[in-house]
This record gives C-alpha cells, structure tokens and sequence, in this order.
C-alpha cells in the first residue's frame, strides 16, 4: 500500500471526512511532510472507492459548494488495520535489530 | 472579476482536462478543495499544482483510477508500447542521415532512394500509427469497453504478422535492432493480452458505465 493511500485511510479511520479535511488530517498525521494536492488525492479516492475501501457517508452543500463525506467501509477498515499490523511487525523488527548497535533507545 | 471567481474560472479550464464523467460526479468538490488550499490572494493555479492536475486527468482518461490491477498494468504496457514506436520513429529520423550516407558509399543514389522508399518510409509513416493505436487501445481498455479486447486482439494479430514478416525477411540474421524493434512490442502485447483476458479483469469490461456518487450503505 503506496503511504498517501495509508496515510488517507488512517484519516479516515476516527470518521467521516469530506477532502479538505483529509488534506488536513493526513498533512497532520504525517507531521506536515505529506500535503496532498487536490489531483492526487481525487486519483487516490476514486481508486479506495473502486477497489471498495471508501463510500460515500453523505453530501452536504456549504456556501453554495459541494462538501462530499468519505468513510471507511468495513473492507477499509481490515485493509488499513491489516496494514498497520505489518508496517508495526517491521518497525519492531527494525528497531530489534538496531537496539545492540545503540542508534535507538 | 478579481479574487476567488477568478481563480476558480482558471482550476475550472485546468479542470476541463478530465473526462465528463469524471467531471460531473467530482468537479465541483475538487474546486472547493482546491479553493480551501489556494493561498490569500492566489489568482492563478500554480505550476505543481496543475501538472498535478493533468496527471490526474491522464489517469483518470486511462482508467488508471478506477481499473482492476491487471487492467491497469496492461494498460501501462501499452502506453510503453506507444513509447516505444515512437522511439522508433525518432531513431529512424535521427540515424537518416548516418544510414544514407553508408548506402551512398556502397550502392547508387537509385538504390539509396529504393531503400529509402521500401525500408525507411514505410517504418517512418507506420510508427505514429502504431503508437496512435497503441494509445486508442490503452484508453478503450481503461474505460473498460468490452470491444477493447477484441480490438486489442486484432491488433495483437497485426503486431505477429509483422514479426513474422520481420523474420521472414530474415531481420535475426542482417538487422538485429529490427529484430528488437518487433519483438518487444509483440511482447508487450502478449502480456496485455494476457493480463486483460485474466479473471480478475474481465467482470470490469462487463460493468459499464463508470460507477456514479452515492451515500455507501451503512
């Protein structure tokens, strides 16, 4: 899983969120090191929407703009949480194996 | 008009590089967002910001977003195989003077221009084409027409009668680069042909139209 769609999963993953938000959550989450353009992150959601890990929570029109809500489907939900596992079973190992060299505490 | 309606009339031309589909489910949405992140008195879509964009729509053109694997990856080899005419045709344009030059040394200006008229030409007009059918096929097979892969097949069968044509004018033994030149596209289109007759891909070329925004059920 490429980090852009993990990292819109997991802003996804505390609820419902139209795409501004989830520029923001991810742009958090990551520490400021990810910002998604608008392209890259409509690619991404057509895509999570495609292969089932995304839908549409609802729609709401703000000021006269379309604001579209995305949520995990259940799919999504096991994707990201079967993802999360692996990345941490690899982080621990990494770090398992750094320990005796004294670069991590 | 100054400010926001401005800038949204400039993402809105940048915009109308996306498929209407693709438009009319997401347009509006994508310019809110693109009007949230615009800096305080941006006026115009930044350089990032629109190749951003026109990548976005190329794949969205492509199918790149919504295609099953299989479909995507096929799908990229055959934009390769559009790049790799086109090389083709670079190479024959660029090394003409080189080729006509070693000709003329050897044989008569009457023989450099038969060869240029039964070898060179014929290379030259065809590879654009090819690379035009190439694309055609990349986005037919994105969008996910059912008819793409019989389309997809013929042009398989063209690309072996080539080969064999190629081999049976003996390119292994005098042209090796030839040999190379009609091969590798044949591969190209093997593996996709593979790839789009798999299972995983053909439920998507029975699935038509683009599915369209909707609340998902809880």
């Amino acid at each position: 899983m490429q980090e852009a769609t993990f990292l819109i999963l997991t802003a996804l993953a505390a609820g419902a969120q139209h795409g501004y938000g989830i520029i923001a959550e991810v742009q958090q989450i990551s520490g400021d090191r990810v910002r998604l353009r608008a392209g890259t992150l409509y690619t991404a959601l057509d895509r999570l929407r495609a292969d089932g890990l995304i839908g549409v929570d609802r729609e709401e029109v703000v000021e006269g703009r379309l604001r579209r809500y995305y949520r995990l489907t259940p799919d999504g939900t096991g994707r990201l949480a079967a993802e999360a596992a692996r990345l941490q079973a690899n982080a621990a190992a990494a770090l398992t194996r750094l320990k005796p060299l004294g670069v991590v505490t | 008009m100054t400010g926001p309606s401005q800038l949204e009339r400039r993402y809105r031309r940048v915009l109308a590089c996306y498929p209407k589909a693709f438009r009319r489910e997401s347009e509006d949405e994508i310019v809110a967002v693109l009007l949230a992140t615009a800096h305080e008195g941006q006026r115009r879509a930044g350089l990032a910001e629109s190749s951003d964009l026109v990548m976005g729509a190329l794949r969205a053109h492509f199918g790149l977003s919504r295609a099953p694997r299989p479909v995507c990856n096929a799908v990229r080899l055959m934009c390769a195989g559009a790049v790799l005419e086109l090389a083709v045709l670079v190479t024959v344009l660029v090394t003409l003077g080189t080729v006509r030059s070693v000709i003329i040394q050897y044989f008569t200006a009457a023989q450099w221009h038969t060869a240029l008229l039964t070898q060179i030409v014929p290379v030259a007009a065809t590879a654009p084409i090819l690379a035009g059918l190439w694309l055609w096929l990349a986005w037919a097979n994105g969008q996910g027409y059912d008819w793409a892969r019989l389309a997809s097949m013929s042009f398989f069968g063209l690309l072996t009668l080539e080969l064999l044509i190629g081999l049976g004018g003996g390119a292994a033994v005098y042209a090796p680069a030839d040999l190379i030149a009609l091969t590798v596209p044949w591969l190209f289109g093997a593996a996709a042909l593979a790839l789009i007759f798999s299972k995983t891909a053909s439920p998507y070329y029975q699935q038509q139209p683009v599915p369209t925004a909707g609340t998902c059920p809880s």
